[in-house]
């Protein structure tokens, strides 16, 4: 069942972007304290400050899973030119756990747009094998797209975005 | 419409180069001319229309001058202020215009400055030219910040819409839900009723074979 063209990671150009269609195929929940995380939420960067419980699906614990953070919306959205800051990487998660169980290859760094309004989206990959996937050298220029054919991981197989602003942002309009 | 523009090249002051062409009109009027017109006519245009527009001041100025190869300025401003959009992706909206001619700037020093603050993006838009280029300049801003308003209105659509539609799903999800849920409570308790009547009458089912 791949995603339809109403679908929000269509519609907010998640898929685009910063990956390619794909077909949802396992489940993936993400929790900032007591929020659920869903496709748009909007979130401050203050609710963001430390890492988000992540559980996903699946059903065989052999096979693992690598989640990418990534914010294709730097430095803004109306100039993008930074595009994509790794804000996270965790692999090796095996199926029907979370994050808590995998490796943190690049450690949490809380979201903290300056200006406008940043899509935030949390992409989770099966690998191949264990121990499969490395750290970028660097968080600026991610390329989830690139990164993904590098590790042999394909296509995503689940994904989730929310829009971050700062503390006392003003919904993405300049007060300048 | 188009001969009235040749008309007044062939009588400015400047000397032309062997290309006459048509002057794209005002932003405004452009409804007539359709989008492929006007990017022929901008792949025509160089330095040499730029300098006939200040002829024309009753036309409102535009970007003109798109030079394919922005080599020479975008390595100028490539370490400090590397933001110039690919045109490529300008040419998506409709009606949009190119980036700022950037040949434009490498031959006119005078600009260099005009072109070099907007390009900056850094919230100045510069209002205070020295009266030199103000015309044109003013023009191009405000060609620049429509554009920008216009991606920042789609994003922002987008966004909404994005929203809306996950809201959607997730209603309809927990309907199902809730309906699936319900339909299993009644069976249960449908079960558990038949039970209940069954179990009322006491019987001896071991002890008596009567």
């Amino acid at each position: 069942m791949s995603l339809s063209p109403r679908d929000p990671l269509v519609v907010g150009r998640v898929v685009g972007d910063v990956v390619d269609p794909f077909t949802r195929l396992i489940s993936l929940k993400v929790t900032y304290g007591q929020r659920q995380v869903s496709n748009g939420t909007d979130l401050r960067s203050s609710q963001v400050l430390n890492k988000p419980t992540v559980e996903i699906g699946g059903d065989d614990l052999r096979n693992f899973y690598t989640l990418v953070m990534v914010d294709p919306d730097v430095p803004s959205p109306s100039n993008p030119y930074l595009r994509g800051y790794l804000h996270w990487l965790v692999t090796d998660i095996p199926a029907t756990t979370g994050t808590a169980f995998g490796n943190e290859l690049v450690c949490y760094e809380n979201p903290c747009p300056t200006s406008g309004i940043h899509r935030v989206a949390l992409i989770l990959f099966r690998q191949l094998g264990r121990q499969t996937v490395y750290a970028p050298q660097w968080r600026q220029r991610f390329n989830t797209r690139e990164f993904a054919e590098n590790y042999n991981l394909g296509l995503p197989v689940a994904a989730v975005y929310f829009d971050c602003q700062r503390e006392n942002g003003c919904g993405g309009r300049r007060t300048s | 419409m188009l001969s009235s523009a040749k008309h007044k090249i062939n009588h400015s002051a400047f000397s032309v180069s062997s290309l006459s062409y048509p002057l794209p009109q005002s932003h405004s009027q452009a409804d007539n001319m359709t989008q492929v017109t006007m990017e022929e006519v901008w792949k025509e245009i160089n330095l040499a229309s730029l300098q006939h527009r200040q002829l024309n001041i009753n036309h409102e100025p535009m970007l003109s001058n798109q030079n394919p190869n922005n080599s020479i300025f975008k390595d100028f401003l490539n370490k400090p202020l590397n933001q110039e959009p690919p045109p490529s992706a300008s040419t998506t909206l409709h009606r949009s215009l190119p980036p700022p001619p950037e040949t434009v700037l490498s031959l006119n020093p005078r600009s260099i400055n005009t072109h070099f603050d907007e390009s900056a993006r850094f919230g100045c838009f510069g209002k205070k030219r020295g009266g030199q280029d103000s015309d044109e300049s003013r023009g191009d801003r405000r060609h620049k910040r429509m554009i920008k308003n216009r991606e920042s209105a789609a994003r922002s659509r987008a966004r909404k819409q994005a929203y809306t539609n996950e809201l959607e799903l997730a209603v309809s999800h927990l309907q199902k839900e809730n309906a699936r849920l319900k339909r299993q409570e009644e069976q249960l308790k449908m079960a558990e009723a038949t039970q209940h009547q069954a179990k009322r009458k006491l019987q001896r089912s071991w002890t008596a074979p009567f």
